[in-house]
């Protein structure tokens, strides 16, 4: 498990917002991070367990930081990723536009999954098909795409991580929805985290004072 | 640059374009004889002491300031990056695992040039004790070698031998790897559908992994393994294992055993089945530890 930071830790932001990626193995999350995060695209290796980076970006006038997570894509994996869903904001759903299966399994593997382990009843899901560079290799349409995500009740788009095209969209069109829905704007609001900081270190505090240390 | 680096009074660029040279050289060998050297990786075996010598770069303020990246492919085939800083601590590293050659080489001479392979050493390893104190004077040695390091020439032999897989391997017929890759041949399951995705991105663009005959070794390897064990099939991760074990060791069946019992003995159990469960049982050993030992890190 690895991360890195953009820099500027300490820049203060108005809102932390927890990004997951999931999807099949090969198609393209990592991809679409590192491209989002870097605007660097090279063949990168699959990835093993969960990775994370984090990106401050300001949308319709707030600062938000956003912790993204990429999971890796093998299906033996969900029992190590399937406990990064909780308290997510926003969930990205990646297919490949150039492989069907990996369509399919995201209606029948992956949404079932969010369904299970989701503990943000209003999280803001995006369907993503990656890889539309490779257009003659389409095996899966854009109305399809649509339709599902409709059914679904989520966003859609479709973008390549290579090109770059529709990348910062998504992760921007994904933020804008989740601070238009107060209940996760609360959990996902500085204040009210330093406020359970706060409380856990009193109640800390008075631990020690019970248990009457004397150096 | 180049003038840059002859100002430096340095051989880097020539020696590390005779250097990629050769290896290509000896790739290029390798493919008209693709039959008769199937097995053999083109990087088993490195003479070490003629291949990692890295040029030594003398710091300058100037060439810091310039930060000038010094690219070459290490003994295994990587391309290393960085700066001359980086380049200088790699050149005392690689005179600390050639001084440590020395000592193996100096052992050799005293002892006989496989004592190390004699099974009372290698087990007295494990067993700590031994009923001859010169065995018993020789597995402390040795463990004390092992500890600083193996020289890569030795290392085929060293691993093989140690780990147990040369045991392993003796106990089924000589044909065995050839005929279960044989058998496995054409076969599609989900295991080989995964092995084939992730082939061209295990160490994208290694000069000898990141080729047809590369992918083809590996994936002889990955998808025999998948066979021989049903409850690990294929694991992400696993091929990154193979890739590294086929750079270092001699032969690719030798690559296939010690994978194999990487992961049927040394390893911790079950890290790589369908479930995973080694996993969440060392994760959650860590989680134990990290209570019991550094408890302000589980703090909100």
């Amino acid at each position: 498990m690895m991360g890195s930071s953009s820099k500027g830790r300490c820049i203060s932001y108005d809102y932390s917002f927890k990004i997951l990626l999931i999807g099949d193995s090969g198609v393209g999350k990592s991809s679409i991070l590192l491209s989002y995060i870097s605007n660097f695209v090279h063949d990168l290796s699959p990835t093993i367990g969960v990775d994370f980076k984090i990106k401050m970006v300001t949308v319709g006038g707030k600062r938000l930081k956003l912790t993204i997570w990429d999971t890796a894509g093998q299906e033996r994996f969900g029992t190590l990723t399937s406990s990064y869903y909780r308290g997510a904001h926003g969930i990205i759903l990646v297919y490949d536009v150039t492989r069907r299966e990996t369509f399919t399994n995201l209606i029948n593997i992956w949404a079932k999954e969010v369904e299970l382990y989701l503990t943000n009843r209003e999280c803001i899901k995006i369907l993503v098909g990656n890889k539309v560079d490779r257009g003659s290799e389409r095996a899966v349409t854009t109305e399809e795409g649509m339709e599902i995500a409709k059914e679904h009740k989520s966003l859609f788009l479709e973008c390549s991580a290579r090109t770059r095209e529709n990348v910062d969209r998504c992760f921007k069109e994904l933020s804008s929805k989740i601070l238009e829905v107060p209940s996760l704007l609360e959990n996902g609001s500085i204040v009210v985290k330093q406020k359970i900081l706060d409380k856990t270190r009193a109640h800390k505090e008075v631990e020690v004072n019970d248990r009457g240390c004397c150096h | 640059i180049q003038s840059r680096f002859s100002g430096l009074s340095l051989s880097t660029l020539p020696q590390n374009q005779n250097r990629t040279s050769r290896s290509r050289l000896r790739l290029r060998r390798c493919l008209p004889q693709i039959s008769s050297t199937r097995n053999r990786s083109p990087y088993a075996g490195t003479r070490v002491r003629s291949q990692a010598h890295i040029p030594i770069l003398r710091p300058s303020i100037h060439a810091r300031r310039e930060n000038i990246t010094v690219k070459f492919q290490d003994l295994y085939g990587f391309t290393v990056e960085g700066n001359v800083d980086d380049v200088n601590i790699l050149n005392e590293v690689g005179e600390k695992v050639r001084q440590q050659g020395r000592v193996w080489w100096a052992l050799e001479a005293s002892k006989g040039a496989n004592w190390y392979l004699e099974p009372s050493v290698s087990e007295g390893i494990a067993l700590k004790f031994s009923l001859k104190l010169s065995t018993l004077a020789n597995a402390i040695t040795l463990k004390k070698l092992i500890r600083k390091g193996i020289p890569p020439v030795l290392r085929p032999k060293v691993w093989f031998s140690l780990s147990g897989a040369a045991k392993k391997k003796s106990t089924v017929r000589d044909s065995y790897y050839n005929d279960l890759t044989k058998a496995v041949e054409g076969k599609v399951t989900p295991a080989t559908r995964q092995i084939d995705h992730d082939l061209p991105r295990t160490f994208p663009g290694h000069p000898w992994l990141d080729t047809p005959e590369g992918h083809a070794a590996l994936r002889r390897v990955l998808v025999g393994y998948s066979f021989r064990d049903s409850d690990v099939g294929y694991c992400q991760g696993l091929n990154y294992v193979a890739a590294l074990l086929l750079l270092v060791m001699k032969t690719e069946e030798d690559a296939f055993w010690m994978l194999v019992v990487l992961l049927e003995n040394v390893l911790v159990s079950d890290c790589y089945t369908t479930n995973l469960s080694g996993c969440h049982v060392e994760q959650r050993v860590f989680k134990d530890l990290l209570t019991k030992k550094c408890p302000r890190f589980l703090e909100p």
